[in-house]
């Protein structure tokens, strides 16, 4: 197999073409088209595509590694959820996240090792400072200079690099989370196989992720998707290819299902309102910042998650005690 | 030569033709690791896609092009693709411009004419043996004689009961829907690309685009990192098959081992090409309509009622004329603008041996119903002439075109691929996605060193994947 790269056309980015990361083949159909409608950080056009054997979906071709600085903006908002910018919606979903994160800690040790990868500004790390118990020892991991350092102003311990490149102590943490990352990252069995070797066997990894068999998806998955992210997330998920991709790094699958999210709704909605410019007042109806927007979805999407259908899905793998090696 | 590191050991993939689909094709397989080289006989690459403009700022591309948004996206050159704002077409009835499809459906005794014939085909289970009779049924005789067969006829050169039923290729997107996409348009002012894609669903979010550099800059996409295995002026003169199986080629005289051949070469021309077997050779019988087209630039925009006028009566020798910067302003200075005007007819007769000089003032009597002062808004013009400009599905051939569609040229490791090579009415983005899958296969079965390949396999559906 080999890499072919595209130069910049005009304002473009360099793009390069990838294929399946289960099936290590290309062989799929398009499914969307788009453009970067949050952040406008290029003129380029993306595709979306799903492959025919596995079903998994990706981006085809993506931004090459090169284009990283151009892709997430300074003002990107991993970077800083902070109470100052986004008040009530902050405060909410601090304390719902709360109870699901410490859900996902039950049964840790007083002195568990805790590693958050794809930390962004630490937010959830944070959380598990607040409302967790004192002696867990809390670590993150983060490519991006401006999330390490926002994650060390809230002094944490933040690692700058990928699961792949920090040379962490094997087989060491109890706990990973790997919350809103793995759709974002070029190689995603490289850091589920960089997180099992990280983990103690019988150590858990959480994912969490946008759910391409969700509603959301099925209304808006042409283009306006909000899961898509367009250009930054270049993989996404459905039950069964997020299982495909834990067991390729030789994790077992102790839960899946899908939890509730309003965040792909709304920002469905708003990518199609900015398609069609609409006006600026209503666009920002549509935002992390809109506490009536994100509650009436919080509603929808509880009925959807009821009949597993929920627009974020949420794993818990488990490092076998018993194999020492990913396959 | 063209192994490079982690490529498999065997001689390369010989890919005849530097067009869409050989370099397609390339890509495709050289992604896959599989060794390639491609022959090209011209001078430059591009094929049928390649663009013009001249010094007085007027573009144009060898025939009409169609690339959506998905297409560009595919290669990623978005960025330097500019939206079509709108794209229609109307049909000339007596003295009325009829829009597409609304327009034709408002014709009370076509539609009597249309319902009774369908009503009679609910117990008329044979098959139709013909193309006029293909459209009699599905349109009713009032459409199918006044409007469809006379534009068939014209646009194939032969009578509509000579030719297969298959020319009739239904509205893939079915009426409702392709009224709902025309109603998306105008609302978003996009050009919905309605039926210009078989392989990929009709979808809201897939309109045309127009490349900056015109459709060419399409082919130098392509062939971007391609530069080291394209070998130009290399005229392919035999293809060597041994034991029913494509073994290597000779070029410009000398001969290369190939572990397969991936041919765009105009179908009736491969049996000619191939050596060893003769069971290509029903393909020689394949017509291809030969066309000319003549660009009039004019003073002024807007002539036309809308881009694309299809011209069904008789008295006409053309059978369509477009106005392309009603769609995409940039081919044409401020001001002034370009109808295409197309004829149909077969390479080396009376018309095709005119001058231009001759085609130009033909041209300009045939516009002159449409647009009356046309002489005096007349600035230059251009023609271009394609021999291959359609493929032509008559009766006689049918039986062999089936077979190559569903079985493939018959020799193992030989693909015939793009609109020629397929003998289809194919546009851009179909060539871009049949060639890809095909050659996936192909390159599969390289890779697994199989023996028995076929490059045909049952179509995937991709229905529901869209809106």
């Amino acid at each position: 197999m080999q890499t072919l790269r595209w130069a910049p056309a005009g304002d473009g980015l360099e793009m390069e073409k990838v294929v399946c990361c289960l099936c290590g083949i290309d062989d799929a159909d398009p499914v969307a088209v788009g453009e970067d409608f949050e952040y406008h950080t290029s003129p380029e056009v993306f595709r979306a595509v799903r492959c025919r054997r596995c079903s998994l979906v990706y981006l085809d071709p993506r931004p090459a590694a090169s284009e990283v600085s151009r892709i997430y903006p300074a003002d990107y908002h991993a970077y800083d959820f902070s109470a100052e910018s986004f008040g009530l919606v902050h405060a909410v979903r601090r304390r719902l996240e709360a109870r699901r994160m410490l859900s996902w800690c039950e049964g840790l040790g007083p002195e568990a090792r805790i590693l958050d990868v794809g930390c962004g500004d630490g937010f959830h790390l944070g959380i598990l400072r607040e409302f967790g118990r004192p002696g867990w020892r809390l670590e993150g991991i983060d490519p991006d200079p401006r999330a390490v350092e926002a994650g060390q102003r809230r002094g944490l311990t933040v690692h700058q690099g990928t699961i792949q490149t920090v040379q962490l102590p094997p087989s060491s943490f109890d706990l990973a989370l790997l919350i809103m990352t793995i759709e974002h990252v070029d190689d995603p069995i490289g850091v589920l196989d960089g997180i099992f070797a990280a983990l103690r066997p019988g150590g858990r990894c959480v994912i969490v992720t946008d759910n391409v068999e969700s509603p959301d998806f099925r209304v808006f998955g042409g283009r306006h998707w909000g899961g898509y992210h367009f250009p930054r997330h270049f993989t996404l998920f459905g039950k069964q290819t997020l299982r495909a991709a834990a067991a390729r790094a030789g994790f077992e699958v102790a839960s899946l299902r899908t939890i509730v999210s309003p965040v792909n709704w709304v920002y469905s909605i708003r990518n199609l309102l900015v398609d069609v410019h609409a006006p600026e007042w209503m666009v920002e109806r549509f935002s992390l910042r809109a506490p009536g927007a994100l509650a009436a979805f919080t509603l929808l999407d509880m009925a959807n998650a009821r009949v597993g259908r929920g627009a974020v899905l949420n794993a818990i793998l488990r490092r076998p005690a018993t194999v020492t090696e990913a396959p | 030569m063209s192994s490079r590191p982690g490529s498999k050991s065997f001689p390369p993939v010989a890919v005849v033709g530097g067009g869409v689909a050989g370099l397609t094709a390339a890509r495709a397989l050289r992604e896959r690791g599989v060794p390639v080289r491609i022959y090209e006989v011209g001078p430059q690459l591009a094929g049928l896609a390649c663009s013009f403009r001249d010094d007085e700022g007027f573009s144009f591309d060898f025939g009409a092009h169609f690339v959506t948004n998905r297409l560009a996206a595919a290669l990623g050159m978005g960025a330097v693709c500019r939206t079509v704002q709108r794209y229609g077409e109307v049909v000339r009835v007596g003295d009325r411009f009829r829009s597409y499809p609304l327009g034709l459906l408002a014709s009370p005794r076509h539609d009597v004419s249309a319902a009774v014939a369908r009503a009679r085909a609910l117990f008329d289970a044979t098959a139709p043996q013909s193309a006029a009779e293909a459209f009699r049924r599905e349109y009713g005789p009032a459409f199918a004689d006044e409007i469809a067969l006379p534009l068939v006829e014209a646009w194939s050169g032969v009578a509509a009961d000579q030719l297969a039923p298959s020319v009739l290729q239904k509205l893939p997107t079915g009426i409702v829907r392709t009224l709902l996409m025309c109603a998306v348009g105008r609302l978003t002012h996009r050009a919905i690309a309605i039926g210009y894609c078989r392989e990929q669903p009709t979808s809201p979010h897939v309109w045309h685009v127009y490349p900056e550099g015109g459709t060419g800059a399409l082919c130098a996409r392509l062939a971007e990192g391609l530069e080291d295995v394209v070998e130009l002026q290399a005229r392919v003169e035999r293809i060597h098959v041994v034991d029913g199986r494509a073994v290597g080629l000779r070029v410009n005289g000398r001969d290369v081992e190939a572990s397969a051949v991936v041919s765009t070469a105009p179908i009736h021309v491969l049996p000619r090409l191939v050596e060893g077997t003769d069971i290509l050779a029903d393909f020689t019988a394949f017509q291809f309509r030969a066309m000319t087209f003549c660009n009039l630039h004019l003073r002024g925009r807007g002539l036309l009622p809308d881009v694309v006028v299809w011209l069904p009566e008789r008295d006409f020798r053309t059978f369509r004329v477009t106005e392309a910067t009603q769609s995409m302003p940039w081919l044409a200075p401020e001001g002034k603008t370009t109808l295409t005007v197309d004829v149909g007819c077969r390479a080396g007769d009376e018309w095709w041996r005119l001058d231009d000089a001759a085609i130009v003032e033909a041209s300009l009597d045939d516009v002159r119903p449409l647009v009356p002062d046309v002489r005096e808004r007349f600035l230059g013009a251009r023609v271009l002439r394609t021999p291959i400009a359609y493929p032509v599905f008559l009766r006689d051939y049918e039986a062999a075109r089936r077979r190559l569609v569903d079985k493939g040229t018959g020799v193992d490791r030989l693909l015939s691929v793009g609109r020629n090579g397929e003998f289809d009415h194919l546009l851009m983005e179909d060539v871009y996605y049949r060639t890809l899958h095909r050659v996936r296969r192909l390159a599969d079965e390289l890779c697994a060193g199989g023996r028995g390949f076929s490059d045909r396999e049952p179509r995937a559906s991709t229905a529901d994947a869209w809106l």
